[in-house]
């Protein structure tokens, strides 16, 4: 019985040394690319930013009082769109107002505050639109004790275009980078088999079919390019993890760690990994191609 | 008609029969005692003249002296009313005095505090302004600072409204302020008026005091002329009285000389009356206002002596003789106006006082019943005669011999 060689790792036997540095430059860029998706992933790109820098200010009667403004706050923080609500009053509005305008401290004396109580809402990052504020402002201008609802209609639009467009800047440069990749690595699948042409020859010679070669070259790509974009990821995810842990600050950018192990982050993560696998594969066929185009 | 009048007709009556006029003179021997009487009666009527001149202006001094005295007696109540009136303006004008103050006090202090406040609505504008300078670029709070400029606004509404505030109140005190210096003004001026009017008041009751001290000193010197008059007249009618008697006396012994018949006594003088040809009928229709003898008059609340009746009759009304007889004697006498007297004949006389006009002449024979004059007109459609009947130098009540509406 005659033995047949197995192909699968075919590259590994003909070429240990130049594969073992590929595969650490690829992990080592899977697991830039990972972390930068599970970050765009958890932040939403810079919406949770926006979320966090922008807040609707309901402006309450000067007759209400704290007790019936707390209930008003959470009213407000049941609404669906609604991240938190919060109530200050009249006090504090006016110590805030002080922080802020600290010339005006000396002027009233012994006069009275004029500033009513407020509500501070802030919104849900993945909530943050027109429809979902609109619908959040209609919801509080039809409480009577709500004297005036800001909700920077002037600036609002541009503020969630201007996030909109960062977001696909974001997702661009991602996207770049796995481009990038996708060039760099049928580069190195082309140069590879241009390499191994005359193994690969020798084993046309004994009967291995070039299709097959090639098929098999691919599948140990895909599997290659899964393993290392799923390690590749959860390494970048365990130093999101980390890095959110040490700087707690992060969270109101990126957002909460356990929100890393949240199935759709997973899930997210594996159509990643799946995604590489086939780039991957595809480099290899693309490479074979190229290199017996070039023999020919 | 006053007592002083009828006493001049009295002695007037009596001087007549006495002087010759109704009786030619029997004796020659009397002729100087009647020239003695007319003198001595001449003279009474002369001071009867004067005294009723002068108790005519007595009366009138005590009208005078009684309207000055009511005058004063106004003027004393006008000025202690105006005294009031003037302590009371007074009173209002301290009250006022004190509220203008109140209320100066007041403008200045919302001046100030207007002051203040523009100031520090200034400061605040220009704090407000800073901040919204530096916090215009601030993008990474753009909830906030929007919520701080809605503030802002809110901040300096509040301070405006206070300024407003302070501004409708000093306007509104200001206001207030203008009326009371206008009310002080105006009760100053009332004040004034009203001193003014209070000084004349009292130089008027000044004035009117000196009139009534005259009217007092004419008062007490016409009394006592008055007083004086009357002393002399009474000693003048003593002697005319006197020598009357004597008259009569002479009379009286001349005709029991001459005629030794037909004497008969004053007291039958009504029944001489009575026993006239074809009796006594009444001058005219009317009613007697003023009765004979002695009479209380309630209007100068004296007693006067009537030696007549007054008889009330229409204006223009026509006088007839009460008896057949001749005019003795018609023409104006003081007190009496027109007079006639018809001589009846036996001593009787018929007297027709205040009459307008005569129908008769002198000397004529007149009938019973015959127009002799009549009586003036007069706006209330009413006047009066006179009507006196003597009979031997003695009067007698017409109504007792003629039938007279009483």
């Amino acid at each position: 019985m005659s033995e047949r060689p197995s192909l699968w790792w075919i590259d590994w036997r003909l070429s240990p040394g130049p594969l073992v540095r590929e595969t650490i430059g690829r992990f080592l860029l899977f697991c830039l690319l990972g972390f930068a998706l599970l970050t765009l992933l958890l932040s939403g790109g810079v919406s949770r930013i926006l979320a966090d820098r922008y807040a609707i200010t309901a402006v309450l009667r000067a007759e209400v009082p704290s007790g019936e403004g707390e209930g008003l706050a959470r009213k407000a923080a049941a609404l669906p769109p609604v991240r938190s609500a919060t109530y200050r009053d009249p006090e504090t509005a006016w110590k805030e107002f002080l922080r802020s305008y600290p010339g005006l401290d000396p002027l009233r004396g012994a006069g009275e505050n004029p500033l009513p109580g407020y509500i501070e809402i802030r919104i849900r990052h993945d909530r943050l639109t027109e429809e979902d504020v609109e619908f959040v402002v209609s919801a509080l201008r039809a409480v009577s004790q709500v004297d005036q609802v800001l909700a920077g209609e002037e600036w609002l639009p541009r503020l969630l275009s201007a996030g909109r467009l960062a977001s696909w800047a974001c997702w661009g440069i991602f996207g770049a980078f796995l481009a990038g990749f996708f060039l760099f690595a049928r580069l190195q699948e082309r140069a590879r088999a241009v390499a191994l042409a005359g193994d690969f020859a020798f084993l046309a010679e004994r009967g291995v079919s070039a299709g097959r070669l090639a098929f098999l070259r691919a599948a140990g790509a895909a599997l290659s390019g899964f393993l290392l974009a799923a390690l590749g990821a959860a390494a970048g995810g365990g130093a999101l993890f980390l890095s959110l842990r040490k700087f707690p600050i992060l969270e109101r950018v990126i957002g909460s760690p356990a929100d890393l192990l949240l199935p759709r982050t997973i899930a997210s993560a594996a159509l990643f990994s799946i995604g590489v696998a086939l780039l991957c594969s595809a480099t290899s066929l693309l490479g074979w191609s190229a290199a017996r185009a070039g023999r020919k | 008609m006053t007592s002083g009048a009828r006493r001049i007709l009295s002695a007037f009556l009596v001087a007549a029969v006495s002087l010759g006029i109704l009786f030619p003179s029997t004796a020659g021997g009397a002729r100087d005692v009647a020239a003695e009487l007319r003198r001595e009666r001449g003279r009474l009527l002369e001071m009867k003249e004067r005294e009723e001149k002068t108790a005519r202006e007595l009366t009138e001094a005590l009208w005078k002296e009684k309207r000055s005295k009511g005058r004063v007696d106004e003027l004393q109540e006008g000025l202690k009313r105006q005294r009031r009136l003037l302590s009371r303006i007074d009173r209002k004008i301290s009250a006022l005095s004190d509220r203008l103050d109140r209320v100066e006090k007041a403008v200045r202090e919302l001046g100030a505090a207007h002051g203040r406040a523009r100031s520090e609505l200034r400061r605040a504008e220009f704090v407000a302004f800073s901040g919204q300078r530096a916090g215009a670029w601030d993008l990474w709070h753009p909830s906030d600072r929007e919520r701080e400029r809605h503030f802002m606004r809110v901040y300096l509404a509040a301070d405006a409204e206070g300024v407003a505030r302070i501004t409708r109140a000093r306007e509104k005190k200001e206001e207030e302020l203008t009326g009371i210096e206008r009310q002080v003004a105006v009760t100053e001026k009332k004040r004034t008026r009203e001193k003014k009017v209070g000084d004349t008041l009292l130089s008027r009751q000044e004035a009117e005091r000196a009139r009534l001290s005259g009217i007092e000193r004419e008062k007490k010197r016409k009394e006592k002329e008055l007083k004086s008059l009357r002393a002399k007249i009474a000693r003048m009618e003593s002697v005319v009285s006197r020598v009357e008697r004597q008259v009569k006396e002479r009379e009286r012994r001349a005709r029991k000389e001459a005629a030794g018949k037909s004497a008969r006594g004053s007291a039958e003088a009504p029944r001489r009356f009575a026993s006239l040809s074809g009796g006594l009928s009444a001058p005219l229709a009317g009613k007697v206002v003023t009765r004979f003898g002695r009479q209380h008059d309630t209007t100068f609340d004296v007693t006067i002596e009537n030696r007549g009746v007054e008889i009330e009759a229409f204006s223009g009304a026509s006088v007839k003789s009460v008896g057949h007889g001749e005019v003795a004697f018609a023409g104006a006498v003081s007190g009496f106006g027109n007079v006639l007297i018809v001589q009846h004949g036996g001593g009787l006389f018929s007297v027709y006082g205040r009459m307008e006009s005569f129908l008769v002449k002198q000397g004529e024979v007149v009938k019973k019943g015959a127009v002799v004059g009549r009586l003036p007109e007069s706006p209330s459609g009413k006047s009066v005669l006179y009507l006196e009947l003597r009979a031997g130098g003695t009067a007698i009540d017409p109504t007792s011999v003629i039938p007279l509406d009483r």
